[in-house]
């Protein structure tokens, strides 16, 4: 399996150290929504963590894998109810449905980059909130 | 289709985009091509608007709706990755400085820009067959100086 197939693969089994196994050491992360733009696997765990620890029963679901040269896109789907606060939201054990996409570049059979694409606005507005300057209202 | 000539369409696209050429970027899309803007969603009362469709109904009516409310609207491509299939992804900014009212955005004359993923199939027959596009919506309305997420 690909590198990016056995990340995508972890993810999906809530397995954090599986997905990590086929990043590279000094990934560069970038998750638009969060503006997050950041260096090594500590960002991109604690990204994951902060997923699953909100939503435990997270779903992931690739709906379409692009593999175009050393860059791969993936178009995914993730559902799950929250479980704990997340991006300022309180918990309301909310289930959020979210599409995604994650473009991830390939390097010796290791993830080297990965830009982050999803819409912060339709998160906020399955978790119940009204207004992003008051996120922790609802 | 080569990955090369699948690349030359879609940077054709965003040229015309860039030129504000609406029945241009169509002409470069095939009868029944498909458009899906995932972030494109407008809750109303009693029914949600949704940016899926075909191009030349639900897109050119976008494209439109945004050049006429974003008169200086512009596209930076900063990647285009290709593969001989016809799959296209690029990584573009779209941005610009709102003078008509666009959804519930009432205009400040505030500048946005945000970055885009797009990805594209290109036919057999050199057409564009699917556009889809993500991006934070939140982060566009906020820079427009919108707060409500409805």
């Amino acid at each position: 399996m690909s590198a990016v197939g056995r990340f995508l693969d972890g993810l999906a089994r809530r397995d954090i150290h599986a997905a990590m196994e086929p990043v590279a050491d000094d990934v560069s992360l970038t998750v638009y929504p969060f503006a997050v733009r950041d260096e090594g696997t500590g960002a991109l765990r604690a990204v994951l963590d902060d997923l699953l620890t909100t939503f435990p029963d997270l779903r992931v679901t690739t709906k379409r894998l692009i593999v175009t040269g050393d860059v791969v896109t993936a178009e995914i789907k993730l559902d799950g109810t929250q479980a704990a606060d997340y991006a300022g939201a309180v918990n309301q054990a909310k289930h959020v449905d979210l599409d995604q996409a994650w473009r991830f570049a390939v390097g010796g059979d290791q993830i080297t980059e990965v830009h982050v694409y999803w819409c912060r606005q339709q998160l906020l507005r399955r978790l119940g909130v009204k207004r992003f300057d008051q996120v922790a209202m609802v | 289709m080569s990955a090369a000539t699948s690349e030359m369409v879609v940077r054709e696209f965003f040229d015309r985009y860039r030129r504000h050429d609406v029945d241009g970027m169509t002409d470069l899309c095939s009868l029944t091509a498909e458009f899906s803007y995932v972030p494109f969603e407008i809750w109303a009362k009693q029914r949600v608007l949704r940016g899926d469709g075909k191009v030349r109904t639900v897109g050119k009516t976008i494209w439109h709706g945004l050049i006429a409310s974003f008169p200086d609207l512009t596209t930076t491509v900063h990647t285009v990755v290709a593969n001989d299939d016809g799959d296209v992804v690029a990584e573009v900014d779209i941005g610009g400085t709102q003078q008509l009212p666009w959804a519930f955005v009432t205009p400040a004359r505030r500048r946005y820009d945000e970055p885009h993923l797009f990805i594209f199939r290109v036919g057999a027959d050199g057409l564009i067959a699917q556009i889809t596009a993500y991006w934070d919506n939140a982060n566009v309305n906020r820079q427009l100086g919108h707060n409500e997420v409805d």
